[in-house]
């Protein structure tokens, strides 16, 4: 890659011979890709998008004037805020359902035969490498009226007719984000249960100790940071998701994140959608601050 | 009372404890087929609806039941037939290609940084900011990016699509390296530079063979990623598209068959894939325990 590297600090100066080129020159360099780099494409950005949140338009003109009518519009709007209300539930009912399903699967993978619990544990990571889109896509498969759904019930002879109420509504869109989002919750779960040492569950059981307690007392709390991390990004990717509401959600299913990604595109209101995405921002930081202390637990804690 | 139990276990303590024994194991058995069932019931959710996708781009459907003797591969004929299709699938790897190559250069010297500093605060933040575009929802990593070009005025089109991605893969890609890097003993550099070498050849000839592996699969992890992006790639794509941008706007349409074509040639891809990606894994794993 780059002649940048000018070897590391905290290396004796015994080998120092230069490269050919002086060595402060490389170093400042080196500094710039380092430093530069990430806070002209990361940083500046991010800052040119909570500045936006504070100006406004008068019609297709960008009013460069500090304001708050835009949050003021988003809590005094009864609309708004019902879909930003609606969209939490969402997340946090996702997020619960995926922590039930995912911990289920990580245990059961976790005590299985090392043979089997590996090929199962890469069947669980591989859709992680699918398209997103095609995930959500696959699921009107499932859930339409020409889907698996419709086909059983009609096969068992519940229903005459295939029934057009699994998809384009919220509840599609909890199903939905529940399967796409769900190895996102069960591969942290499985990891911190394999670093579970093997003594101390034989420890447990030499005390005398049942399965389930050897599980309430041992198993569970040393998997909570797995199972904290997972739920971390399952409420974050859920919040703000704004594809698989689009695609399988209908009219019923207008979330947070379509509301948001409408004002760049219909509405065109880039300093009210930078202004909704504030409000995400604050959830998101509110929720992986939060994650990040519980998920490493005081006796970890530096 | 308490005589009388323990008088009647000193009678037939076997007894008792195959009794108790028998209804823990009926116990741990339902709890057994449960998570079992819950199990089998997740990954049936997860692999039946991509299952469905792959019939249908081969038979067709009648009233909710595959009629197996309709195979053909007309939807195939007419995705090739596809000007656009051929063109997104084009930027799509030329995204990848670039954002990949350019992630890599910038994680390995910002893991190169931070592995002299391991403790510096420095090194801290300039983590938390590499980390940023990665756990932050993806829809305020694109909206950002979105208003950032138009304020310094560069106009939406693959290469914003391309910084977009780099910036997206660059966690994933920095994590792999640093992990690796922070794994290599100290002295094999110092014995490099007390034997002569100068830095930068110690740079080609010690590092960068044992970062290989890394490498390649930090790259085919981040392709991936790239290859199938598409929240941030819609608020920067403009008037082009990269694959994903061209099922999004399909689907939105409404059913068109050759979708279920499209969709299994890429997923066909994604498992070539991630193969080429265990393979790699498995043979650093088997590396390691030589």
């Amino acid at each position: 890659m780059t002649a940048l590297d000018p070897g590391r600090d905290g290396v004796p100066a015994g080998g120092g011979r230069g490269p050919g080129l002086p060595e402060p020159a490389l170093k400042a360099a080196w500094a710039a890709v380092v430093w530069g780099l990430p806070a002209v494409v990361i940083l500046a950005p991010l800052a040119a998008f909570l500045v936006y949140a504070f100006w406004y338009t008068d019609g297709p003109q960008v009013v460069r004037d500090f304001t708050l009518r835009n949050f003021v519009t988003f809590v005094e709007n009864d609309s708004y805020t019902r879909v930003f209300l609606k969209t939490l539930g969402l997340a946090v009912q996702v997020m619960l359902v995926n922590l039930a399903l995912g911990y289920a699967v990580a245990y059961q993978l976790w005590r299985m035969p090392a043979r089997w619990r590996y090929t199962l544990v890469l069947a669980l990571a591989v859709p992680l490498l699918m398209s997103y889109i095609i995930k959500i896509y696959a699921m009107r498969g499932v859930l339409g009226t020409n889907g698996i759904i419709n086909a059983t019930l009609v096969f068992l002879g519940v229903i005459e007719e295939p029934l057009g109420v699994f998809l384009f509504n919220l509840t599609a869109v909890r199903i939905t984000l529940s399967v796409v989002l769900l190895p996102f919750m069960a591969l942290p779960i499985f990891v911190a249960l394999e670093k579970i040492p093997a003594t101390l569950l034989q420890a447990s059981d030499d005390l005398g100790a049942t399965r389930w307690q050897t599980f309430r007392n041992v198993v569970l709390p040393l998997s909570l940071p797995g199972a904290t991390i997972g739920a971390m990004f399952t409420f974050v990717l859920a919040v703000g998701d704004f594809l698989a509401p689009e695609l399988v959600g209908g009219v019923q299913g207008f979330t947070y994140g379509r509301l948001v990604f409408s004002q760049f595109g219909m509405a065109f209101n880039w300093p009210f959608g930078a202004a909704l995405s504030v409000v995400l921002l604050g959830v998101a930081l509110v929720v992986i601050v939060v994650a990040a202390r519980a998920g490493s637990p005081k006796w970890q804690r530096p | 009372m308490a005589a009388t139990v323990s008088a009647e276990e000193r009678r037939a303590p076997a007894a008792a404890t195959a009794r108790r024994n028998r209804r823990r194991r009926l116990g741990d058995r339902l709890v057994g087929w449960a998570l079992g069932t819950v199990t089998a019931l997740v990954f049936l959710a997860l692999y039946a609806p991509i299952l469905i996708v792959f019939l249908l781009s081969f038979f067709r459907l009648r009233r909710g039941k595959v009629v197996w003797d309709s195979f053909s591969l007309d939807w195939y004929v007419d995705l090739f037939a596809n000007a656009q299709i051929g063109e997104a699938l084009v930027n799509s790897l030329v995204v990848g290609f670039v954002s990949v190559f350019a992630a890599i250069v910038m994680a390995m010297a910002i893991a190169f940084w931070v592995d002299a500093r391991p403790t510096s605060r420095a090194a801290g933040a300039i983590q938390f900011v590499v980390f940023l575009p990665f756990l932050l929802p993806p829809i305020i990593t694109g909206l950002s990016l979105l208003i950032g070009f138009k304020e310094v005025g560069i106009s939406r089109g693959l290469a914003t699509v391309m910084v977009g991605h780099t910036v997206f893969v660059l966690a994933m890609v920095y994590r792999t390296i640093l992990t690796r890097l922070q794994s290599l003993s100290k002295s094999l550099v110092e014995a490099s530079l007390d034997l002569g070498a100068t830095r930068l050849q110690t740079f080609r000839y010690v590092l960068l063979p044992n970062l290989r592996m890394a490498v390649v699969t930090a790259a085919l992890l981040a392709f991936a990623l790239s290859f199938d992006e598409t929240m941030i790639t819609l608020f920067l794509v403009g008037d082009t598209s990269t694959l994903p941008v061209r099922l999004y706007a399909m689907m939105r349409v409404g059913f068109t068959p050759e979708i279920n074509a499209l969709v299994t040639l890429i997923l066909v891809f994604s498992i070539v894939l991630t193969l080429a990606i265990a393979r790699v894994v498995g043979g650093r794993a088997e590396d390691l325990s030589v």
